[in-house]
């Protein structure tokens, strides 16, 4: 038998396809190109990211401050009408505090802040300076308007609307924190 | 291809992982992942550098022109910088980044389908896609080099070309073809057949 055969199309194909190159550098400019895109949709991204995050913080000061006005004369009006020797006094200590469904939810809303805000400070320097300000100014927005709306709620804990103003609240510096999680890559 | 032939570089292939880098670089681009996908742009670019080589290779054969391979390399790599974040190495960097290059170069394909649809009613693919440097098949003048089956590939019709780059040349299984391209394996085996079929005839082997 002849052991030196000629090689079969098959296998003279197979041949030639090993030998392809498997690396062809591309030419430099192709990086040049990409660097470019990636930094403008970089820059566009952040603008857009700290756009919303100001816009989170607007809305809270903006919904809280208008909530709160509307919930307040409501109450006033009710006291007014209904008990007005109780408007003039002083509110006891039983009445300062919130309503037991609202200490509940408000120790599940600061759990998952202080959870969230540590791993904001733990990726803090990967964000830019501006976005961090950004951030902290949305931040003091809405404790201001957590805590308006907590104290106008100790001192009308059944009225709806302000409890939902305080719920409310929380739900928006939570997505604050959140989003700017999700700016910051992780570590 | 000429041009692009003319930057062709050593074959760099390991039989070790798939990505034809050694041990020691991959302990290395694994940092370099970490690096890009916390926004490194630097670390990005030796990535780029490390895999642009065979990305480009397979983008050149895949879309058979250098323009649209240019193209391809670009939106590969763009698409992999947004996408980083989401790889969790459960394939090599290789294979995972040659997937966004097919799946970005069957996007291209859909849209210029679309196109045509506007026009004329499409039935077949390959009727559509129409080999970027020739009309019809070549046929070498000279004896059978790698230009000339780097040519003959180019020409092959684009669905052909796509099964036959993936499998024979990259080394992917039928079933990861067939996973990169949405082919059933029948499918890809006939194609695969009529590869080796147009390209035996055109190099006159």
């Amino acid at each position: 038998m002849n052991e030196h055969t000629a090689p079969t199309p098959d296998e003279r194909l197979d041949a030639l396809t090993a030998e392809l190159p498997r690396e062809i550098a591309p030419p430099p400019e192709v990086w040049t190109a990409i660097r470019a895109e990636l930094t403008t949709r970089s820059t566009n991204a952040r603008r857009w990211d700290r756009w919303r995050l100001a816009a989170a913080g607007l809305l809270i000061a903006a919904s809280s401050s208008l909530l709160t006005v509307v919930a307040l004369r409501t109450r006033d009006h009710a006291r007014t009408v209904a008990v007005a020797p109780a408007a003039s006094r002083a509110a006891t200590p039983a009445e300062r505090e919130l309503p037991a469904r609202l200490v509940s939810a408000e120790q599940g809303y600061l759990r998952s802040t202080e959870a969230l805000r540590r791993k904001l400070d733990e990726r803090r320097d990967s964000l830019a300076p501006s976005t961090v300000a950004t951030v902290e100014r949305s931040l003091r927005i809405a404790d201001s308007a957590i805590a308006e709306a907590r104290t106008a709620l100790e001192h009308d804990p059944s009225n709806a609307v302000l409890a939902a103003l305080f719920t409310s609240n929380y739900e928006r510096k939570l997505d604050v924190l959140r989003r700017a999680t999700e700016l910051a890559p992780r570590t | 291809m000429a041009s692009a032939l003319s930057l062709v570089r050593p074959a760099q292939t390991s039989p070790s992982h798939p990505s034809g880098l050694a041990s020691g670089e991959l302990a290395g681009e694994d940092t370099l992942v970490d690096r890009a996908r916390r926004g490194d742009m630097d670390a990005f670019e030796r990535l780029y550098h490390l895999h642009a080589g065979r990305v480009h290779a397979l983008c050149l054969r895949l879309a058979g022109e250098p323009v649209e391979a240019r193209e391809l390399v670009q939106d590969t790599f763009i698409h992999a910088w947004e996408a980083l974040p989401r790889f969790r190495g459960e394939s090599s960097l290789t294979t995972w980044l040659h997937r966004i290059a097919v799946n970005a170069l069957l996007e291209r394909r859909r849209r210029d389908q679309r196109r045509t649809a506007r026009v004329s009613l499409v039935e077949d693919e390959d009727d559509v896609e129409r080999a970027p440097s020739a009309g019809g098949f070549v046929a070498p003048t000279d004896v059978a080099t790698a230009i000339d089956l780097e040519r003959a590939i180019a020409a092959l019709p684009p669905g052909v070309r796509r099964a036959f780059v993936l499998h024979e040349v990259e080394g992917y299984t039928h079933e990861e073809v067939a996973g990169m391209t949405g082919l059933a394996t029948g499918t890809l085996r006939a194609q695969l057949h009529r590869a080796r079929q147009l390209l035996i005839r055109a190099l006159s082997l």
